[in-house]
C-alpha cells in the first residue's frame, strides 16, 4: 500500500526528471527531450496521487499538505503545458522550482495524517472544487513569476502573461463558483462572507484589475507587475493564510485544525 | 468639453470620503423596510436610471464619468477594498450603509459598461457580454434579494412543530408542521462524525435529511440538517430553514459566469 512514506521516493524522482526537462527546455535544440522529460514527471507525481487516492480510500484533497500536493502536481501539468504549446522557455524552470519547493515543504511539515472525510465534505462537488481551484493557482503563479521576471529583466512577457492570466482566472472563476453552488447545497448560503470566501474574492478582483490594465492599455507594465504580486499574496491569504487569522475560528472553512 | 483625470480621480476620492463619513453616521441598515415590494420597484428605478444616464451620456457628465477607464479602475479598487476589509472580519456587516453604497457604485458601473457594449453590438462580444451580465445577475441576486431571504433555525423533536427562530433572534412561524422520527450519527473508529442523519416528517412527507443532502420545500425555501444537541432529549434535531425567493437570479448569474470563464478559457485574450 502507498501511502505518505513513500511520498519521498516520488517527490525526488519527479523534481529531478523536472530538472532535467527545465534545463533542456532552455535550448531550442533540447526541446523534444524536455517535453519528454517535463510528461515524464507530471506522470509520476500524477501516479504518486492516484496510489495515495486508492490508498486512503478517499479523495486525498482534504488536508493542507493534500492541497500542496496537487499545487505541485497542476503546477507541472501547466508548465508542462505552456511549454509545449507556446514554447516559453523560461515556464519549465519557474513550474519547476515553485513545485519543488511545495514538495520539500510536504516532506519537512506534512500536516497530512488524517484518513477521515467529514461530512460536510462528503459530496461530490468536493474534488471538482478543489482541482480547478489548485489548477488555477498553478497558473496564476507561472502569470505572476513570468511578469516579474518581465520587469526585471526589461523582456516583454505581455503575451504569455497575459495568455496565463486567461486561464488561471477562467479557473479561478469556476473554482470559486463551483464553490457557491456546493456551498448552497451544504450550508443554505451561496455566499455568506466566511474569511475564505471574501479573500479569495479579493484575489479574484485583483486579478480582474490586472487584466483590466492590461486591456485599457495602461502605461505601466511595473503596475500590472504590482498588482499581479499583491494579488499573489492575496492568493496565498485565501489558501492558507485565514487559517492564520483570529477569525479563523469561527470559519467554516478550516478542516484541518 | 474634456474632463481630465486628475478631476475624475479628485472627484473619485472625495467621493468615496464622503460615503465612508456617511456610513459612520447611519451605521447598518435596517433590511425589513426593504422588503417586497420596496426593493422590486427601488431596483426597477435603478435600472431607469442606468438606461437614462446612458442615453444621455453626451452631455451628462456623471454617465461620461461611469463610462470612463478611470470609473472602471476604481470600480475594481472598491471592489478588492470591500472583499479584503471582509476577509479581515468575522462577520462583515455587510448592510453598513457604506458597504452596501460602495457595491451599488459598483453594480452601477457595471450596468452602464454592460449596456454600452451590448448597444455597440456588431459583432457581438459574448465573452463580455455573458461575464458583465452574470456578475451584475449575481450582485443584483445578492443585494436586491437580500432583503427577501431569511435564515431559520429550529429544533425538532418526537412533537410536532412549526416554530422557528431567525437571526435576528425574533420568532417566525412556518405554514408547515415538522417532526423527527429518527436520527442516526455514524463514527469513524477515530470518534469522528461520518455521518448525520435526521428521518423527519415535512407538511405529513417523509424525508430524509443528511449534510450535503437538504430538502426543498418550495422554490427558493429549503430545509437542512445542521447538527444534533444530544443534552436535548426532546428536541434533539438542529434544522435550518432557508428562504432564496431570488435563487433562480443567482443561478442565472452563476451560469452565465460559467459559460464566460469557459469562453475566456478557450480563446485567450485577443490582441
Amino acid at each position: 500500500m502507498i501511502g505518505w512514506s513513500e511520498f519521498p521516493y516520488f517527490a525526488s524522482v519527479t523534481a529531478l526528471v523536472a530538472l532535467v526537462g527545465a534545463v533542456a527546455a532552455t535550448r531550442e535544440r533540447t526541446r523534444r527531450m524536455a517535453t519528454v522529460a517535463l510528461w515524464l514527471a507530471t506522470a509520476v507525481m500524477g501516479l504518486f496521487i492516484v496510489l495515495l487516492w486508492i490508498g486512503l480510500e478517499r479523495p486525498p484533497m482534504r488536508t493542507m499538505g493534500e492541497t500542496r500536493l496537487w499545487y505541485s502536481f497542476c503546477l507541472l501539468v501547466s508548465g508542462a503545458f505552456t511549454f509545449q504549446r507556446w514554447n516559453y522557455r523560461w515556464i519549465p524552470s519557474f513550474a519547476t522550482m515553485l513545485s519543488t519547493v511545495f514538495m520539500v515543504v510536504n516532506i519537512l511539515k506534512p500536516e497530512i495524517h488524517d484518513a477521515t472525510l467529514m461530512p460536510a465534505l462528503q459530496s461530490a462537488w468536493f474534488v471538482p472544487h478543489v482541482s480547478i481551484y489548485m489548477f488555477s493557482y498553478a497558473l496564476l503563479g507561472c502569470a505572476t513569476m513570468l511578469a516579474v521576471y518581465g520587469v526585471v529583466a526589461h523582456s516583454d512577457m505581455d503575451r504569455a502573461v497575459e495568455r496565463l492570466l486567461y486561464g488561471g482566472i477562467a479557473f479561478f472563476t469556476v473554482g470559486m463558483l463551483t464553490g457557491a453552488l456546493w456551498a448552497k447545497q451544504a450550508w443554505g448560503e451561496y455566499w455568506s462572507w466566511d474569511a475564505k470566501e471574501s479573500w479569495a474574492a479579493a484575489t479574484w478582483f485583483l486579478y480582474l484589475l490586472a487584466i483590466h490594465l492590461y486591456r485599457l492599455n495602461a502605461k505601466s507594465r511595473k503596475t500590472i507587475c504590482a498588482v499581479l504580486v499583491v494579488a499573489f499574496l492575496s492568493l496565498q491569504m485565501c489558501w492558507y493564510g485565514v487559517n492564520y487569522l483570529p477569525t479563523a475560528k469561527t470559519s467554516v472553512h478550516t478542516y484541518n485544525k | 468639453m474634456k474632463i481630465s483625470v486628475s478631476r475624475y480621480t479628485l472627484t473619485s476620492l472625495l467621493l468615496a470620503v464622503a460615503v465612508v463619513v456617511a456610513g459612520l453616521v447611519v451605521g447598518e441598515l435596517n433590511l425589513e423596510i426593504f422588503a417586497f415590494p420596496v426593493n422590486v420597484i427601488l431596483m426597477a428605478l435603478w435600472l431607469v436610471m442606468i438606461v437614462e444616464l446612458y442615453r444621455r451620456r453626451q452631455s451628462v457628465v456623471v454617465a461620461r464619468y461611469l463610462l470612463s477607464s478611470q470609473a472602471t479602475i476604481f470600480s475594481l479598487v472598491i471592489s478588492v477594498a470591500l472583499t479584503i476589509w471582509a476577509g479581515l472580519q468575522a462577520k462583515p456587516a455587510t448592510t453598513n450603509f457604506t458597504f452596501v453604497v460602495a457595491l451599488l457604485f459598483v453594480m452601477t458601473q457595471v450596468a452602464m459598461v454592460t449596456l454600452r457594449g451590448w448597444r455597440n453590438g456588431g459583432g457581438v462580444r459574448w465573452l463580455f457580454l455573458f461575464s458583465h451580465l452574470g456578475l451584475l445577475l449575481a450582485l443584483s441576486a445578492g443585494v436586491w434579494g437580500a432583503p427577501d431571504s431569511a435564515v431559520l433555525r429550529m429544533k425538532v423533536g418526537a412533537e410536532a412543530v412549526c416554530e422557528a427562530v431567525d437571526v435576528a433572534g425574533h420568532k417566525r412561524y412556518l405554514d408547515y408542521d415538522i417532526t423527527l422520527s429518527n436520527y442516526k450519527v455514524d463514527y469513524y473508529d477515530n470518534g469522528t462524525p461520518s455521518e448525520y442523519r435526521a428521518d423527519v416528517v415535512v407538511a405529513d412527507k417523509s424525508v430524509v435529511l443528511r449534510v450535503n443532502e437538504p430538502y426543498s420545500v418550495s422554490y427558493g425555501e429549503d430545509i437542512y440538517l445542521v447538527s444534533f444537541d444530544m443534552a436535548d432529549k426532546a428536541r434533539p434535531c438542529v434544522l435550518q430553514i432557508v428562504r432564496q425567493p431570488w435563487r433562480g437570479v443567482m443561478v442565472a448569474g452563476v451560469v452565465m459566469l460559467i459559460v464566460s470563464a469557459v469562453l475566456m478559457f478557450l480563446r485567450g485574450p485577443k490582441r
